[in-house]
């Protein structure tokens, strides 16, 4: 079945990805780095960085190879998991150039552009706002474009565009056989017949070649050819953010943990960016060396937001609180609950926007006092002047029908006092309630005096237990 | 720039630096009580310096003293911080002064009361803030801190002690202390000379106990 002929795919290819993931998470990467893998019993250099290659270490090299080349060369083994969180980020970025977005593990992703490339007025716009959108993230990327999802994620690797199917299979025809990075048992079969170029290979019948090569490349080149669809399946953004981050080496300096979090928030603050959401709690868990178990931080915003360095902040201020007991080896980030992105209302008066700098201030003292600490006050309707108040969320509007004078201060909890030390002023009040949750109490309280000349509220108690007891005091 | 006037700019720079009878008052603001803004110098609580209030029992007015003010303040969305009281502030005594509780914030945690005001004071944000310090010595440095948070702060600054604390040498603006009355003794006023040292209100009392006895009849 051929492929719509509307459609027009662009590849996005990040050509550093294992390296890239291999070393997210050092605060200073070192001048000479690589990646390795373990193939056929020995370890071989999968990616070198600018300097290893200049000093003449190269992929396929064995890594004794490679240190013997360059002594000073720290190559880190290939970390699929990192790499796969990041390919989860390249798709977001691609998440914002279309809605049709296909992961292709294990370093590019396809979008589909007919649409959105007139939203952006052209392909190069588009190609030059999601480049960019991309290597300011970390992610550089290169770009390709082609009719056909399989070619555009070819072409991806080689910057090659190709609006139409002429062009397209024109540029096709012109690559070289190792342009289709092919694994090596094909490209050995592939020189064996002696083929050099993609145009020879693709001139062959393809029952021919099924017969040759095996129906796995045959299946491929039919894909590229656009004349047997390319299996896609469709990607979205994942509804709950949750990254894991391990540290390249156990750590309790919260040097090297606030780098970690760094990268946490910005991929995440990606995430909020793309869905267009605004983070209200962040969930952070140490995950100990030791296995001694997770150590939660929570950090809660009082007004939705996602502004990365803000959070940096908070968590910074809850990490210096905290005692590690053991280093840790991997930080994991999630970010729940969600509220629509409500950008910050400026106040049209003034100009600056005090709005936003309270909640700030209340979210870190929040962040070091805990959610305990800080509070606002508000009546609570119950005859019980013990349950006549609570502690509340700063910020909460309430208001009071009782018009009974109170004191200015309560005792968090009342204290017998003796009668012969007050004179008692005013009173009494009968309160008598709770007989139906179980705190039955029958009191009378007294506006009296002590012998300092200060006023005090307080209650004579006949159930449940008789006495006196000081409740209060009118400042 | 004359020479006159460059003297004046760095006498003003000293505010500590006695100048005899001449010394300049810092500005104020109202503390919403008449008897009080009369015997205090500058006319009110003053603004970008500290006062600090010494009860000499708990319940003194250290809270009752400040609540026009923070009526104020919170009426206007102004925030106002109580930072570590031992006690807890009543709700329903705070509302009925026209205290808008929504705009009023205690921090809990009497242990980080300081750095928690310092916080808040430097924001800039708040109407007004009130620390206790932690039980304890109070250190001169702490206040000291206080201090240049507080100049950084539009509205007036408190330092409540403890009736069994005593205050460090201090750059405050006011020393108030606090007997049951309220009685207000002016124990230091860099900020200005005073009249009297020793000032209370006219009216018996702050809280209005008519309004008590009545409700208290109507209940028999």
């Amino acid at each position: 079945m051929p492929a719509r002929c509307n459609e027009l795919w662009l590849g996005l290819h990040c050509p550093q990805l294992p390296l890239l993931a291999a070393w997210q998470c050092d605060p200073e990467v070192p001048e000479l780095h690589a990646v390795h893998v373990h193939r056929r019993g020995r370890h071989v250099i999968l990616q070198a960085g600018e300097a290893a290659r200049h000093a003449g270490v190269a992929p396929g090299q064995p890594l004794n190879t490679a240190l013997a080349v360059a002594p000073a060369l720290q190559s880190r083994p290939r970390h699929s998991r990192a790499e796969a969180a990041l390919l989860e980020q390249l798709a977001l970025g691609a998440w914002q150039g279309s809605s049709h977005v296909v992961q292709a593990p294990p370093d590019g992703v396809l979008l589909e552009i007919a649409g959105s490339r007139r939203l952006y007025g052209g392909l190069r716009p588009l190609v030059e706002a999601l480049c960019a959108d991309l290597e300011r993230r970390g992610l550089p990327v290169r770009a390709g474009s082609a009719p056909v999802p399989a070619t555009a994620r070819l072409f991806a690797r080689h910057g090659l565009h190709a609006a139409g199917r002429d062009a397209m299979r024109r540029k096709l025809h012109g690559l070289p056989l190792t342009a289709l990075a092919l694994d090596d048992r094909q490209a050995e079969s592939l020189a064996g017949c002696g083929l050099d170029s993609v145009a020879e290979l693709l001139c062959l019948p393809a029952p021919e070649r099924a017969r040759r090569f095996g129906p796995v490349l045959n299946r491929h080149l039919l894909c590229l050819e656009g004349r047997a669809p390319t299996p896609l399946a469709a990607w979205r953004p994942p509804e709950t953010f949750r990254l894991k981050l391990e540290l390249p080496a156990a750590s309790s300096d919260s040097t090297a943990l606030l780098f970690v979090f760094r990268r946490l928030i910005g991929r995440m603050a990606h995430w909020l960016d793309v869905r267009d959401q605004a983070l209200t709690r962040l969930h952070v868990t140490l995950h100990r060396e030791d296995g001694g178990g997770r150590i939660p931080l929570e950090v809660g915003l009082s007004r939705p937001g996602m502004d990365a360095d803000r959070l940096l902040e908070l968590l910074g201020l809850k990490l210096e609180h905290l005692e590690l007991p053991a280093p840790v080896e991997a930080v994991e980030l999630r970010a729940e609950s969600t509220d629509e992105h409500r950008p910050p209302q400026a106040d049209l008066w003034s100009g600056h926007n005090r709005g936003d700098a309270w909640p700030a201030l209340l979210d870190r003292l929040k962040a070091r006092l805990g959610e305990d600490g800080l509070s606002g006050l508000a009546p609570q309707p119950d005859h019980r002047p013990e349950k006549a108040w609570r502690w509340v969320e700063p910020g909460t509007t309430s208001s009071c029908e009782d018009e009974r004078p109170r004191p200015t201060w309560l005792l968090p909890v009342p204290r017998p006092c003796r009668r012969e030390n007050l004179r008692l002023e005013d009173g009494p009040e009968r309160i008598e309630a709770g007989w139906w949750d179980e705190e039955d109490c029958r009191r009378d309280y007294f506006v009296a005096r002590d012998r300092h000349g200060r006023r005090l509220w307080v209650f004579h108690e006949h159930q449940p237990r008789e006495g006196w007891f000081i409740h209060g005091l009118f400042d | 720039m004359s020479a006159d006037a460059s003297l004046q700019q760095l006498l003003d720079r000293r505010p500590d630096l006695w100048r005899g009878r001449a010394r300049k008052t810092f500005p104020a603001v109202s503390t919403g009580l008449a008897w009080l803004d009369r015997g205090l110098p500058g006319g009110g609580w003053p603004l970008g310096r500290l006062t600090e209030l010494l009860p000499r029992l708990s319940g003194c007015g250290e809270l009752g003293l400040l609540l026009p003010l923070l009526a104020r303040c919170t009426q206007r969305a102004e925030p106002v911080v109580l930072a570590g009281p031992a006690l807890v502030p009543g709700p329903q005594a705070l509302l009925s002064a026209g205290v808008v509780l929504d705009h009023l914030v205690v921090v809990r945690e009497a242990g980080e009361s300081l750095w928690a005001a310092e916080q808040c004071l430097k924001s800039g944000l708040c109407g007004s803030v009130a620390v206790w310090p932690p039980a304890g010595r109070v250190g001169e440095r702490a206040v000291r801190r206080l201090q240049l948070a507080a100049e950084r702060s539009p509205g007036p600054t408190f330092v409540v002690y403890r009736p069994d604390q005593s205050p460090p040498p201090s750059v405050s603006a006011l020393r108030l202390g606090l007997s049951p009355g309220p009685e207000v003794e002016i124990l230091r006023s860099p900020a200005g000379l005073v009249e009297a040292r020793r000032l209370g209100p006219e009216s018996e009392s702050v809280v209005d106990l008519e309004r008590y006895r009545r409700h208290a009849r109507s209940m028999q």
